[in-house]
């Protein structure tokens, strides 16, 4: 679907990475639209501040991500706990067998995670960044990013029972 | 060497270069204890990246278009919830018995829940159309039904194995397991995908479902309507 504006072109080109990027950071569908279409508007928004010749999937990743860790914060200003009480009242159970099984959920073991780690692994594993490209989108060193991909790997091949 | 788990997990992303990546291409070699860590940290990845690759295909929505098309009022069409319509079965089954049955070395398997589709099938169940897929695809999904109990469920053809998987909350449950698969011992042997069919026909509630069910049932995540 060509449109005239070519900025508006390429953000409809990333739209289905936006959204996957979303999914994966958020704790429902509906959560992932509100950020994916925040997302967009922020960037329209803010068009003249992307330098051309620049990836522009890092730059809109990274106010994703921003708005993203922004509204998490609110949240937890607010009281309210990231953790949707449906999906933590497994959590934190004696890892029994039975236990082990509910939790086997790709979503559940992911919203388990600390979202420094949360982060790392979507970008890395589900987006497919390199290493150094997440960190920059993250705004860490490397090495911080590697070391919270690995804690979020062991915590997530723990809990879907992946772990050799 | 020993390899921190840094290292470890870098090396199975293909992240570590030169020097290091060789060291720690050596001490893997050489420790079947790492060997198993790379492989679950790769079985791991391609979980997740099949957990989410199904958002790539959906429909873009309305809401977001509109954004990027602020003049122009077109309209998504969401699809609806049809009625299944009849259909014979005979439309499928002539792809189906022409399936390759070549043998391959299977994904070392992860530790699902048992009996549950391994990643690289589960992903192929949950994203992969009858209507779109290669007609040479040596992995395809045959058809999609209903079972009687209101489950989903896809028969399926791969260079492994074929069979039934039905979707729960776990995942894609193998219900029947045909040739070709030396962990076939415990289901029921069906035999060849000609089986499968009848299989599946004996499952059903209904119908096969067409291409458009099947969509408005990959958006739903497979989910049993209600």
């Amino acid at each position: 679907m060509p449109l005239s504006d070519p900025f508006a072109s390429a953000l409809l080109d990333l739209l289905p990475r936006l959204r996957r990027f979303a999914a994966g950071l958020s704790r429902d569908r509906s959560e992932a639209d509100d950020l994916c279409q925040a997302t967009i508007e922020r960037a329209l928004r803010n068009r003249t501040r992307w330098q051309d010749g620049t990836r522009l999937d890092s730059w809109i990743y990274r106010m994703m991500r921003n708005m993203w860790i922004d509204e998490v914060r609110a949240r937890t200003r607010r009281g309210q706990t990231f953790i949707a009480e449906e999906l933590g009242s497994d959590i934190g159970s004696d890892g029994g067998q039975e236990a082990g099984v509910m939790l086997g959920d790709v979503d559940r073991a992911l919203a388990t995670l600390p979202d420094e780690q949360r982060e790392a692994v979507i970008l890395v594993m589900v987006e497919g960044y390199s290493y150094k490209e997440a960190a920059e989108i993250v705004g860490c060193p490397v090495g911080t990013l590697n070391s919270r991909l690995v804690r979020g790997r062991d915590a997530l091949l723990a809990r879907l029972g992946e772990a050799a | 060497m020993t390899p921190t788990p840094e290292q470890i997990a870098a090396f199975a992303d293909g992240q570590l270069e030169g020097e290091q990546a060789a060291q720690v291409e050596d001490a893997v070699a050489q420790s079947p204890a790492l060997q198993a860590q790379v492989a679950a940290h790769r079985a791991l990845r391609a979980r997740l990246s099949a957990h989410f690759a199904p958002v790539l295909e959906e429909e873009v929505s309305a809401a977001h278009l509109r954004l990027l098309h602020p003049k122009d009022d077109t309209v998504v069409d969401l699809a609806s919830v049809r009625a299944i319509r009849k259909r014979r079965w005979t439309w499928v089954a002539a792809p189906a018995l022409a399936a390759s049955t070549a043998l391959v070395v299977l994904l070392r398997p992860a530790a699902l829940p048992e009996g549950y589709a391994q990643p690289q099938l589960a992903g192929m169940l949950d994203r992969q159309l009858v209507a779109e897929q290669d007609a040479g695809a040596s992995q395809r999904v045959l058809l999609s039904f209903q079972s009687r109990d209101g489950r989903f469920c896809r028969a399926y053809s791969s260079p492994g194995a074929s069979g039934i998987a039905c979707h729960d909350d776990r995942g894609w449950k193998i219900e029947s397991v045909g040739a070709a698969s030396h962990e076939a011992n415990e289901y029921r042997q069906a035999g060849s995908v000609a089986t499968i069919m009848q299989q599946a026909q004996d499952m059903a509630i209904g119908p096969a479902l067409d291409p458009k069910d099947e969509q408005v049932a990959r958006k739903s995540g497979w989910r049993a309507p209600r």
